[in-house]
């Protein structure tokens, strides 16, 4: 019983290290990036290909994984986001452009990889970095369960404690609530919202080294199901709380482990699913929810 | 201050038996706010009825009260005599009331002419959906599209979208439309915002025209003027409240009215 | 021709089911409802026929007829289950919904073939291209009809603002609802009829690839009509072939066509025409307005000076125009 706790901690980790960057941008920007998962198997993918080429460790992967995806990220946002909040007529139709226009521009680096990979599964063959496994009081946690678990406990944290009490975090913030007015009284909306998909999007990278270290490999198709995933965390926990993601992460994990162990496997997913209906219809704001669910 | 009420008038002070549209005790609170406070009036057939008030003082919550878009907390809504408080906010317009926008609400991709049949559908809609409109249909359409387009002055101009119109003009286009449904009641949200002096007479010659159809009109104006001039009865709203009822010339003198509006007492009677 | 027609013929099907499946997400997205559902109807009606056909020995048309009036049916129960949500939220939910009939698909054991998914679904009447063709041209004239008159305006109303809509008489909730209800008959209609033509159906067919296939076409072709999402699958159901010498860079070709789409194009390729048609005609009724500007001009300058008169007179009667605005 208690490795499925250990094992679900693991899990919900991972889905928190995937959430963080989808819950800030959503969260104050207001933009739900539906290139994420792409963005997040992308950057793997990238440091997998260095690595076939040079041996690398642990840490360096996740840097040059976390760097790809900090600048697609930032790419996708000036190339597209930026132009398509622009000419939007109006909050409604840029939310829902946004939301399409990352559907279509996700597909490209899935397409992409499934081109270079032929959607065979790819890992970090040649790195240096082994994993070992701690065994103590009958359960096991390998040194990258243990990775996983210190970023994710670190990097929320750290990211909780920036939102609320940095010059930055705030100036966020005010955007996320008003950005007119934020504009006007100084706040710099477009370099914000560069820097924020840009941490959006490192964190994306991390995330898909730490997975592909985790399950040995993924493929081109693996941020997708993460994607839908991520939205039922990120509105189960409330849209703008980085405690509600947490949260939100634990109790989906926790719930995906013991369906696995109870049922077969092909249910697992449907949890996520269902719990996106299950928490629309009956508390839309989520657990910890800030943001009004606008009906717009 | 003074709590001063509904002075006695020779005109009426309260609903009647014969009024169009009845209002008794309505109350629209939202949550601790009470925008509408408590409101029983009457508007008597074939007049024009103005409501006066400033900024905040409830006159667009009543509005959307009246038009069951926005919901009661309290009172009667009744229309030719018959409860309408609980019919939802499409059955309105079914009733015989239909209303302008204060912000001017077209759709920009429709003509002015598609903008405007828009209200005659409503009316036109008496058959079963599906036999397609004859020929018969199709020109009584025409002629009722055609003589609302007439008379807010927009002949010549159905082809146009509202994107390549002026203000006044996209405001007379909302007029049309709701005058094309041949409504019994008639809500204008001040109707004559962003228009020129012209334009505004225009605007007041239209009303007593309609008048004289025997149209019931309540229009919701800040032209203090302009309500002077058009309406044969104005009430004066403040903080939800209703603080006068009168002829325009007795309420705009009353000093709960000026109080409201410049909050002071004003002592000096220059007029006659 | 008939060389063209036989060597292209799964082309030609894919062309018209995957009209059907857009069609049956576009016209949701017409009246405002922001719902993906009409792929989680086509999902049901492939494996639904398939399902009924192999198990049951339904014959072809009954087994179409049942399952269109059975997603029509959960049509009407999903609108009634999502109607408070807008927007996003309605969005994700309908995708939770698809992604649920595909998971059930992928667990549905023997019934619904697992992960192999179901084959050999053939019927004594052999389901073809004119079929697909009359259903199609049915539809089709349905849209037509929709889109024009006053079913047309009201459409356009419910979608672009629902209080005046409501205003205006319009029941905005019974559009909703029948939107879902459409939207569940002709995403039936489409997956029906292509597994009655392609025979199998496994869960990689259905899913979020549907959603992703109805998005681009709809966003290329243009979401106001049926013209666009027409313009849309003959797109991409024969840009494959155009592009054969690319051949497998199309994916990647696909997803930039739809990003520069998105940003630029929002309204498509049937918005961008008629952006230019309108200008032109614009252009003509500039002399009018012309006209009508100088006209107010001169209005406003005689407002000028009436209201600087008007000043003068209310200072001395009674309250002054316009209050603490």
């Amino acid at each position: 019983m208690s490795q499925l706790v250990i094992d679900a901690l693991v899990l919900g980790s991972i889905y928190l290290l995937f959430c963080l960057g989808m819950s800030i941008s959503w969260g104050t920007i207001d933009i739900l990036n539906f290139a994420h998962g792409g963005i997040f198997m992308f950057s793997a993918f990238v440091a997998s290909q260095i690595v076939s080429h040079v041996e690398l460790g642990l840490i360096t992967i996740c840097v040059i994984s976390a760097v790809v995806g900090a600048v697609v990220s930032a790419a996708i946002d000036v190339l597209a986001f930026q132009p398509i909040l622009r000419r939007a007529k109006n909050q409604r139709t840029a939310e829902l452009q946004i939301l399409i226009g990352g559907i279509g521009i996700g597909t490209i680096p899935v397409a992409i990889v499934q081109f270079y990979t032929l959607s065979e599964p790819f890992g970090f063959l040649r790195s240096t970095y082994e994993t070992t496994v701690h065994s103590f009081g009958g359960m096991r946690l390998s040194s990258t369960g243990l990775v996983v678990l210190g970023c994710a406990l670190v990097l929320t944290v750290s990211i909780a404690y920036w939102l609320k009490n940095t010059s930055h975090g705030l100036a966020l913030r005010a955007i996320g609530v008003d950005s007119e007015t934020a504009e006007l009284m100084g706040v710099k909306r477009r370099q914000l919202s560069l820097l924020t998909m840009g941490i959006s999007g490192g964190l994306a990278g991390l995330a898909g080294a730490l997975l592909t270290f985790n399950l040995g490999a993924i493929t081109a198709e693996s941020g997708e199901t993460l994607l839908i995933k991520a939205f039922a965390i990120i509105i189960l926990g409330g849209v703008g709380s980085t405690g509600g993601a947490a949260l939100g992460a634990m109790i989906l994990a926790f719930s995906e482990v013991l369906v696995l162990r109870y049922t077969g496997g092909g249910w697992v997913d449907a949890v996520g699913f269902g719990l996106i209906l299950v928490v629309l219809l009956l508390r839309p704001q989520g657990i910890f929810g800030k943001k009004e669910v606008r009906r717009v | 201050m003074t709590t001063e009420l509904v002075r006695p008038q020779p005109d009426h002070s309260g609903p009647d038996a014969g009024d169009v549209l009845t209002l008794d005790d309505l109350a629209v609170h939202f949550g601790g706010i009470k925008a509408v406070d408590g409101i029983t009036l009457g508007l008597a057939r074939g007049r024009i009825s103005g409501i006066l008030g400033p900024n905040g003082s409830g006159k667009s919550t009543l509005l959307g009260a009246i038009t069951r878009l926005t919901p009661l907390t309290r009172g009667t809504l009744r229309f030719e005599g018959r409860d309408y408080s609980r019919v939802r906010p499409e059955a309105v317009a079914r009733l015989g009331i239909g209303r302008t926008f204060q912000t001017v609400r077209l759709l920009e991709d429709l003509t002015v002419r598609e903008n405007v049949q828009l209200g005659h559908d409503l009316i036109a809609g008496a058959r079963p959906w599906w036999r397609r409109p004859g020929k018969a249909d199709r020109e009584t359409a025409d002629a009722a599209v055609a003589t609302a387009l007439e008379r807010t002055g927009l002949a010549g101009k159905e082809a146009l979208r509202p994107g390549q119109l002026s203000y006044g003009l996209q405001r007379r286009v909302e007029i049309a439309r709701a005058i094309v449904m041949s409504p019994k009641l008639l809500l204008l949200d001040e109707p004559t915002a962003g228009m020129n002096r012209f334009e505004r007479e225009e605007i007041g010659e239209l009303m007593a025209d309609l008048r004289a159809e025997g149209l019931t009109q309540l229009i919701v104006e800040h032209d203090v003027q302009m309500m002077v001039d058009v309406c044969d009865h104005l009430f004066a709203m403040n903080s939800g409240r209703l603080i006068a009822s009168g002829t325009p010339s007795d309420v705009v003198r009353d000093p709960a009215v000026r109080e409201a509006y410049l909050g002071r007492q004003d002592n000096d009677d220059r007029d006659s | 021709m008939s060389d063209f027609y036989f060597s292209n013929i799964v082309l030609i099907q894919s062309t018209f089911t995957v009209l059907l499946l857009a069609l049956s997400i576009q016209i949701q997205f017409r009246m405002g409802v922001f719902s993906f559902a009409g792929a989680a109807f086509y999902g049901m009606g492939s494996y639904g026929v398939a399902i009924l056909v192999l198990h049951y020995d339904f014959g072809a048309f009954s087994a179409l007829a049942t399952i269109v009036v059975i997603c029509a049916m959960v049509g009407y129960l999903l609108s009634l289950v999502v109607q408070r949500l807008n927007g996003l939220y309605l969005a994700m939910a309908t995708v939770a919904f698809v992604m649920i009939v595909t998971v059930v698909a992928h667990n549905g054991g023997t019934l619904t073939g697992g992960s192999v998914g179901l084959f050999g679904v053939l019927t004594p009447v052999e389901i073809s291209v004119p079929h697909l063709l009359a259903v199609c041209a049915v539809v089709v004239a349905a849209m037509i009809v929709s889109e024009r008159g006053a079913m047309g305006r009201r459409i356009e109303a419910v979608r672009e603002d629902p209080e005046l809509a409501s205003a205006m008489g319009i029941n905005v909730a019974r559009y909703r609802k029948m939107s879902f209800v459409l939207s569940g008959v002709l995403g039936a209609l489409g997956g029906g009829l292509n597994i009655l033509m392609m025979t199998a159906i496994a869960p990689e067919n259905i899913g979020f690839p549907l959603i992703v296939l109805a998005l681009t076409i709809i966003i290329v072709g243009g979401s106001r009509s049926w013209i666009g999402v027409l313009i849309g699958a003959l797109i991409f159901t024969w840009l494959p072939v155009v592009l054969e010498q690319v051949g497998t860079y199309q994916s990647i070709v696909y997803g930039v066509i739809v990003a520069i789409a998105a940003i630029f194009m929002p309204g498509g390729i049937t918005g961008i025409v008629t952006d230019l048609y309108r200008r032109r005609s614009a252009r003509s009724n500039a002399d009018a307005f012309e006209s009508e500007q100088r006209l107010e001009a001169r209005a406003a300058e005689e407002d000028a000076a009436e209201a600087a008169e008007l000043q003068a007179e209310l200072a001395s009667s009674t309250t002054p125009s316009g209050g603490s605005r």
